[in-house]
């Protein structure tokens, strides 16, 4: 969203116009979601997150000075939703094994490069999940289009050196852990 | 010695950020387990990027906004009911001043002597309708009870649908 625009609707939300901000849901809703989802594995428990998000948006609104992007603050309030939500199942995300399901299903003699990319990617899902709250997000939005580097250390309020060594490391943990 | 400095950037070159040097590419030639750990690398880094991005649910946007109604809808029900608590506030310092004010300029005694004056006009006036109370008060019972009789039966047809609603919003 252009910054003009982006400055004209948080104006007309902030006027208490509805349909205001049913198009700022709408502008922000996948970034959000997808943000969410990649960091919460509970699709349902997402998108009430998601919603919350955007509960937070609006009550917060009158207050926000347009010092930032719109799409910073809206990616600072998406990791103070996540970094909650993983504090409430800190205790039930920390038991994720990696082995379980790979003990349960293992694959047929034959490789089957599908079935073996499909472990793969829930592997690596739970890989992700025993990553510390914040490079779980790091690693959520930096690969998602569009998230730049200089947008996530303003909203997660870091040095930009800072994130992207937390990015590395939040790499180089998912490749030890995919290959233990 | 060299395999601990390869290891610590095969993140950066999987993902495209730290170019290959002549003298990092003869070692992973050489040396399998930093090839591997690149490979893994690189593995990861695919991984990743071809990560779903899961869009929003159909119906997203209006669900987020019914709950903001609704909560809009709970805090002017706070903000009644803290209208009709600032009015009773309100009242009770009017009644409470109007008093004071009687009790300071000496018109309350003379509403209390104003009491004993009118008291015995009204004594004579309850002797006056006495007889007529056991009338008064049959009609009054038969009065009371068609009400009850109608409270009663409306109460039947109202509260059941009540019910339902308390129920879905538990």
């Amino acid at each position: 969203m252009e910054p003009v625009n982006e400055r004209e609707l948080v104006e007309r939300c902030r006027r208490g116009d509805e349909g205001a901000f049913q198009e700022l849901v709408d502008g922000y809703k996948n970034l959000v979601f997808a943000l969410i989802a990649r960091t919460v594995l509970d699709r349902t428990r997402a998108e009430d997150l998601a919603q919350d998000v955007f509960l937070r948006i609006h009550r917060g609104l009158p207050y926000f000075r347009g010092e930032a992007r719109l799409s910073t603050w809206i990616y600072r309030i998406v990791a103070n939703v996540c970094v909650q939500e993983r504090g409430q199942n800190a205790s039930a995300a920390g038991v994720v094994s990696l082995d379980d399901e790979r003990a349960a299903v293992r694959p047929p003699a034959v490789a089957d490069r599908q079935f073996s990319d499909l472990e793969l990617r829930d592997r690596l899902e739970k890989a992700i999940a025993r990553l510390p709250a914040q490079q779980r997000l790091l690693v959520a939005a930096h690969y998602l289009q569009g998230v730049r580097y200089e947008d996530l250390a303003e909203a997660l309020r870091m040095p930009l050196g800072t994130v992207k060594t937390q990015l590395f490391r939040a790499k180089q943990q998912l490749r030890r852990l995919l290959d233990s | 010695m060299f395999c601990d400095e390869v290891l610590e950037t095969v993140e950066l070159i999987a993902s495209g950020e730290l170019t290959l040097s002549p003298r990092i590419t003869n070692h992973l030639a050489s040396c399998r387990g930093c090839a591997a750990a690149l490979e893994s690398a690189r593995r990861v880094d695919a991984l990743l990027r071809s990560r779903a991005a899961p869009p929003a649910p159909a119906q997203f946007s209006s669900r987020v906004m019914s709950r903001l109604r609704r909560a809009r809808w709970r805090s002017e029900q706070w903000l009644d009911w803290g209208f009709n608590v600032a009015l009773a506030l309100a009242g009770a310092l009017v009644v409470t001043g109007l008093w004071m004010i009687m009790r300071q300029s000496g018109l309350a005694t003379v509403s209390s002597d104003a009491i004993d004056l009118l008291g015995p006009g009204m004594m004579l006036f309850v002797r006056r309708i006495s007889p007529s109370l056991p009338l008064y008060a049959a009609a009054t019972a038969l009065l009371g009870s068609a009400l009850g009789v109608w409270w009663w039966a409306e109460r039947d047809t109202t509260q059941a649908p009540r019910r339902m609603v308390a129920r879905d919003h538990q």
